[in-house]
């Protein structure tokens, strides 16, 4: 059975630039592995921020060591989200691997939600650290579709607080990207969005061209218990079998923590989780 | 026609639960539903896109598109159409 969990620890880790905030979850009992959380962009982050912990308890419970990381201009890390960088975030997570891998040594599995699945698995590909296997809740499908959608909040924005009127700037996804690449930084939904940061995530490979070179969990969420995951996750999926990924997939019924927080009825989505997790881990100690 | 789908699919991008049941053609969304902020009404878009298989415009996105119910379910009916 799970021991007791010690209390959770948060602390600073001195980074370039500034120090990240961090929240690490210690293994109860013998620890079975490392892990290190990779949270989605923007707002979604706080949205999600109560699950991810409430997972994070979970796996310590079983015995993982979770690291929870506020990347640079997030959460309570330094920096503004203007001044955040798709590659210092990846320096970020070699700094949060590296730490893990000292308090630990244990085999780590980077653990992404949304756009952060899109950051942990191109991390992986640079091979800059050693990743066991990844842990994938609801992956982003591609960059540039996901940064559309983040610069229509803006558009959403206009419409709800009925700003949309023609004097106002331009809120069309086009007119923004255009600005982006004049150079310009947006606010978008209250996050200062870097021109640097913007090219980065629109030129992001696709899912189905991430695979990674490690064991991989992936979970969808669905919006009711008939429902069949997207057509694009099953591509990407099938893409990365080809390609050889030992690939576990699970779709089950959630609702879109990231972006309405329901814990309650994400129980049975969190159970799922560390199930994988351990089962994973079982299978592969022979 | 396509009025219980799209708000099978409200009430779950907002998460409201059984209190959605209740929404008629005539309910009123924006401005009404404090769950529908600016991350709901793009996620909700994405969800309308992915089911019924169409594409949303930016100038899709008005306060006439998201009024009602009835309203929303006539857009998404006239994608369809086109």
């Amino acid at each position: 059975m799970a021991s007791a969990a010690a209390p959770a620890e948060a602390f600073f880790l001195d980074a370039a630039p500034g120090r990240r905030f961090c929240l690490f979850f210690p293994p109860a009992g013998p620890c079975r592995g490392a892990v290190l959380y990779v949270h989605p962009f923007a707002e979604e982050m706080n949205r999600a921020r109560h699950m991810a912990a409430v997972q994070a308890r979970a796996l310590a419970q079983q015995g993982y060591g979770v690291l929870l990381l506020d990347l640079h201009g997030c959460g309570d890390s330094s920096g503004d989200f203007g001044d955040a960088r798709w590659d210092t975030w990846k320096a970020d997570l070699a700094l949060g691997a590296a730490w893990l891998r000292q308090r630990l040594g244990a085999p780590l599995t980077l653990w992404g939600l949304r756009l952060g699945a899109l950051l942990a698995l191109d991390a992986v590909r640079d091979a800059a650290f050693p990743v066991a296997r990844v842990l994938l809740w609801q992956p982003v499908q591609k960059g540039s579709t996901y940064l559309t959608q983040f610069l229509r909040l803006r558009t959403a924005g206009a419409m709800l607080d009925g700003s949309g009127a023609a004097d106002a700037p331009p809120s069309g996804t086009d007119a923004l990207r255009s600005a982006l690449r004049a150079g310009e930084t947006l606010e978008v939904a209250g996050y200062d969005l870097a021109p640097d940061l913007a090219a980065a995530i629109d030129a992001l490979a696709p899912l189905e061209a991430l695979a990674p070179a490690c064991p991989a969990l992936w979970f969808e969420a669905l919006r009711g218990a008939g429902q069949a995951p997207p057509a694009a996750a099953a591509h990407a999926q099938e893409a990365w079998r080809q390609q050889g990924v030992a690939l576990a997939t699970h779709a089950l019924p959630c609702p879109t923590f990231w972006i309405t927080p329901e814990v309650d009825a994400s129980a049975a989505w969190l159970e799922a989780t560390t199930a994988a997790v351990c089962e994973e881990v079982a299978a592969h100690a022979d | 026609m396509y009025l219980d789908e799209v708000k099978t699919i409200l009430i779950d991008v907002l998460g409201l639960g059984a209190a959605g049941q209740r929404l008629q053609a005539d309910s009123a969304l924006l401005g009404s539903l404090p769950e529908l902020d600016s991350m709901a009404v793009v996620s909700l878009i994405g969800a309308l896109e992915e089911h019924f298989g169409i594409v949303v415009s930016d100038d899709d996105i008005s306060a006439s598109t998201f009024e009602t119910l009835g309203s929303l379910t006539d857009f998404v009916a006239a994608k369809l159409a086109a």
